[in-house]
């Protein structure tokens, strides 16, 4: 076994230097890197442009209100209350609607118009406002829905409902079911499933592993089905076994592939507190679309069990890759060689989907427990799992088991096929004739 | 030091494509391996070179089986194989650092041979103004017989006991040959061990000492090349005279093999028949200007064994 490996170090960093070195790697590295810088405090600016901080005084001074309702003695007292709302004044509209509108045109652009009708047993309130002036739609909307609360309050005192009353009224109803054993007693089931934004969050992982491996494996098959084509195979299978030369070429891309990845996720969390200065509340763009407790389970033993097996997920899929490339003599069969590969992928992604979906719907079950476990689909969903703590370390820790056997067992197939793919030359070998050539050996 | 192939067999499915190949080099010296396409040559040197599992059979070097990454040999293939885009000095380090060869020695070998090769400007390129280097470093922007020097410097760099090479003179002008015939007399004369296979069958003359001849598998021929050529006999003549001699050679019944001209190529049935016939010639008062009693060349020898028995197929 020893000799069979001997070199591998050689043809890893050599492989590993030429790839860092490469044109292409370095664009598209410094592409990415700085996507990913710019992509949060953009999207903090684009996502955030309108929004201002709920306690910065409103530009609307002054509210004329036009209430042709049946109800009298409106007031919208409580609006002062509220912080940014407190220096707006309410005083009944007395001019017609056009002088109204020249008048606020002319000398009072900070006010708005509040129109209050009652039809078919419904109240609208409509507020408006004139085009030149300090006062967006976004300042309307928020003073909108404030008097609708005040409104809303004001009908019930209309209908004889006391403040006290109404706040009872308005207490939560909260509603639970249990299940009881023949005693009685409470039978406690966990809740399992995951919020929406978990859902997001593993999703996004999913996607980012899934883009990881799909990149990392073409560009494997891609080189090796190059030294083939360029006959340098042949040279370096005098100094070296297949298999030292598939592991170093296997580990080499890895490490460049994990290069890339772990400089966007650094790139991320810059970009993220980045994304802070571009925002009112002064908060990052990620800790303003998540919830804050879905970072509880982000430590570094969870971190290292996501890089550990989001690594030997993408081991495993750069061998079959490897062996995709060399079941091709031309680069330009690359793509006929790397089904194989494609298919098995999409097989552990579409079970990592599924079973992201399952979770947010039903919790842990079964089917989450096998895509948990199933070597093809654990690299996708479960890191994103284990981050909203939603696997357990046995799990984990079977998962990782799983896909070391899995990727021993692939090594001990490639050993014997390797060498008989590496030196063909014709044809693309299709799967059938891999399994007769492992017998052959 | 010696090299020892025992009936190695190889088999891709029912097709046999080396079928129980022996031979053996006892002492230094160029071995050839001879055949048409397809013959299994390129086939049994991957074996020798253990890239290539065998079906049965073994290759002992020094009496114990040939082990790639043990073994010091070089291998130059008869295709190319460098990596287009990576800078040659990088491709040679790489390819002495898996051989072994410490970074100081590899430089010390790149030098010297680039300094032989004529290709100096090429492995270590002048570095242009506010560039790090010009692209001529790299493989793909070599002629064919450049990018054939640098292989062959890849074969030498970790000075090989063994040296395998294939078709060497493949794309190379006549300076170039002369060059590689030079380095390769060399090798012989480091007493390194050398087995060839091309198609230029008066180069195979010109360094080896034995060969064998494979055709679809199969060895047809196999021995000393002296010995081989020694017991064809002197039957081959070549005649040129100043008069046509067609009557006298349907007088003797000679066989003609080729004819330009002015020149005939006989077969004759040994030398006395050659000594009547020229004999009788000179009493014909027939000017001759060649009479060449010759064994036969190698070329004759390689087109007799593998044209019959294709004929005969």
């Amino acid at each position: 076994m020893k000799s069979n490996i001997t070199g591998w170090k050689h043809i890893y960093s050599f492989t590993l230097k030429q790839v860092l070195k490469s044109k292409t790697y370095l664009i598209s590295y410094i592409i990415l890197v700085m996507i990913v810088l710019v992509s949060m405090p953009i999207a903090s600016k684009l996502l955030f442009a309108n929004t201002e901080d709920e306690n910065s005084p409103s530009p609307i001074d002054k509210v004329y209100v036009n209430n042709m309702t049946s109800l009298t003695d409106i007031e919208f007292s409580d609006i002062n209350n509220i912080t940014s709302f407190k220096h707006i004044t309410f005083e009944p509209m007395i001019m017609d609607y056009d002088t109204l509108v020249e008048h606020i045109t002319d000398k009072e652009n900070a006010s708005a118009i509040l129109d209050i009708s009652e039809e078919n047993g419904s109240y609208n309130l409509h507020l408006s406002m004139v085009k030149e002036g300090p006062i967006k739609r976004s300042h309307l909307q928020r003073l909108g829905d404030a008097l609708l609360t005040d409104f809303t309050n004001t009908r019930m005192e209309y209908l004889g409902i006391s403040r006290e009353q109404l706040a009872l009224l308005q207490t939560p109803v909260l509603s639970k079911v249990t299940m009881t054993d023949i005693n009685g007693a409470e039978i406690l089931e966990e809740d399992t499933s995951i919020s929406s934004s978990e859902y997001w969050f593993v999703y996004g992982i999913l996607f980012f592993v899934m883009m990881t491996t799909m990149l990392t494996g073409t560009q494997v098959a891609t080189s090796i089905a190059s030294e083939k084509s360029t006959r340098v195979v042949e040279y370096l299978l005098i100094t070296v076994k297949p298999l030292a030369l598939m592991i170093g070429k296997v580990l080499a891309m890895l490490t460049a592939a994990m290069i890339q990845m772990l400089s966007m996720v650094a790139a991320l969390f810059i970009s993220n507190m980045i994304s802070a200065s571009f925002s009112y509340k002064d908060k990052s763009l990620l800790s303003q679309l998540l919830p804050s407790d879905l970072f509880n389970n982000i430590n570094i033993v969870n971190i290292i069990l996501c890089i550990l097996l989001v690594f030997l997920g993408l081991l495993f899929y750069a061998v079959l890759a490897g062996i995709a490339g060399a079941t091709v003599s031309r680069l330009e069969e690359i793509n006929e060689g790397l089904t194989l590969f494609t298919m098995v992928s999409l097989v552990g992604v579409y079970i990592g989907l599924g079973a992201a979906n399952t979770l947010i719907g039903a919790g842990t079950n079964a089917f989450v427990v096998f895509a948990f476990l199933f070597p093809l689909s654990s690299p996708f969903v479960l890191p994103g799992a284990i981050l909203v703590g939603n696997a357990s370390l046995p799990i984990v820790a079977l998962a990782i088991a799983l896909e070391l056997v899995l990727i021993i067992l692939l090594f001990r197939f490639v050993a014997k096929i390797y060498e008989t793919l590496i030196l063909h030359n014709g044809n693309t070998i299709k799967l059938k004739q891999l399994f007769q050539i492992s017998k052959s050996v | 030091m010696s090299l020892s192939v025992k009936n190695i067999t190889k088999k891709y499915g029912d097709k046999l494509v080396v079928d129980n190949l022996s031979f053996e080099m006892k002492e230094p010296g160029v071995y050839a391996l001879l055949g048409t396409n397809g013959a299994g040559k390129t086939t049994s040197i991957r074996i020798i070179l253990g890239m290539l599992a065998k079906n049965s059979g073994e290759v002992l070097w020094n009496g114990s089986p040939i082990d790639v990454v043990n073994t010091n040999v070089g291998y130059l293939a008869e295709e190319r194989g460098l990596y287009p885009k990576y800078s040659l000095m990088d491709q040679l380090m790489y390819f002495a650092k898996l051989r072994n060869v410490d970074k100081h020695t590899a430089l010390e070998r790149i030098k010297y041979w680039s300094d032989r090769l004529d290709v100096n400007e090429y492995v270590f390129p002048p570095k242009g103004k506010g560039r790090k280097s010009s692209k001529s470093n790299q493989a793909d922007q070599l002629s064919k017989g450049n990018q054939q020097k640098i292989q062959l410097m890849v074969a030498l760099l970790s000075d090989p006991e063994l040296l395998i090479i294939d078709e060497p003179f493949s794309g190379l002008d006549p300076l170039n040959t002369d060059l590689f015939k030079s380095i390769i007399r060399e090798e012989i004369n480091k007493n390194k061990y050398l087995i060839m296979s091309s198609h230029q069958m008066p180069t195979i003359e010109e360094f080896c000492s034995d060969i064998t001849i494979l055709d679809r598998g199969k060895v047809k021929l196999q021995g000393n090349l002296a010995e081989i050529k020694k017991s064809y006999g002197r039957v081959n003549l070549l005649v040129k005279c100043e008069q046509d001699i067609a009557s006298y050679i349907t007088s003797f019944n000679l066989q003609i093999i080729n004819k330009t001209p002015s020149e005939y190529h006989l077969r004759v049935q040994g030398e006395n028949q050659a000594m009547e016939f020229l004999t009788r010639l000179i009493s014909d008062n027939i000017t001759i200007i060649k009479f060449e009693l010759r064994e036969p060349s190698l070329h004759e020898i390689f087109v007799e064994k593998v044209g019959v028995d294709q004929d005969e197929e």
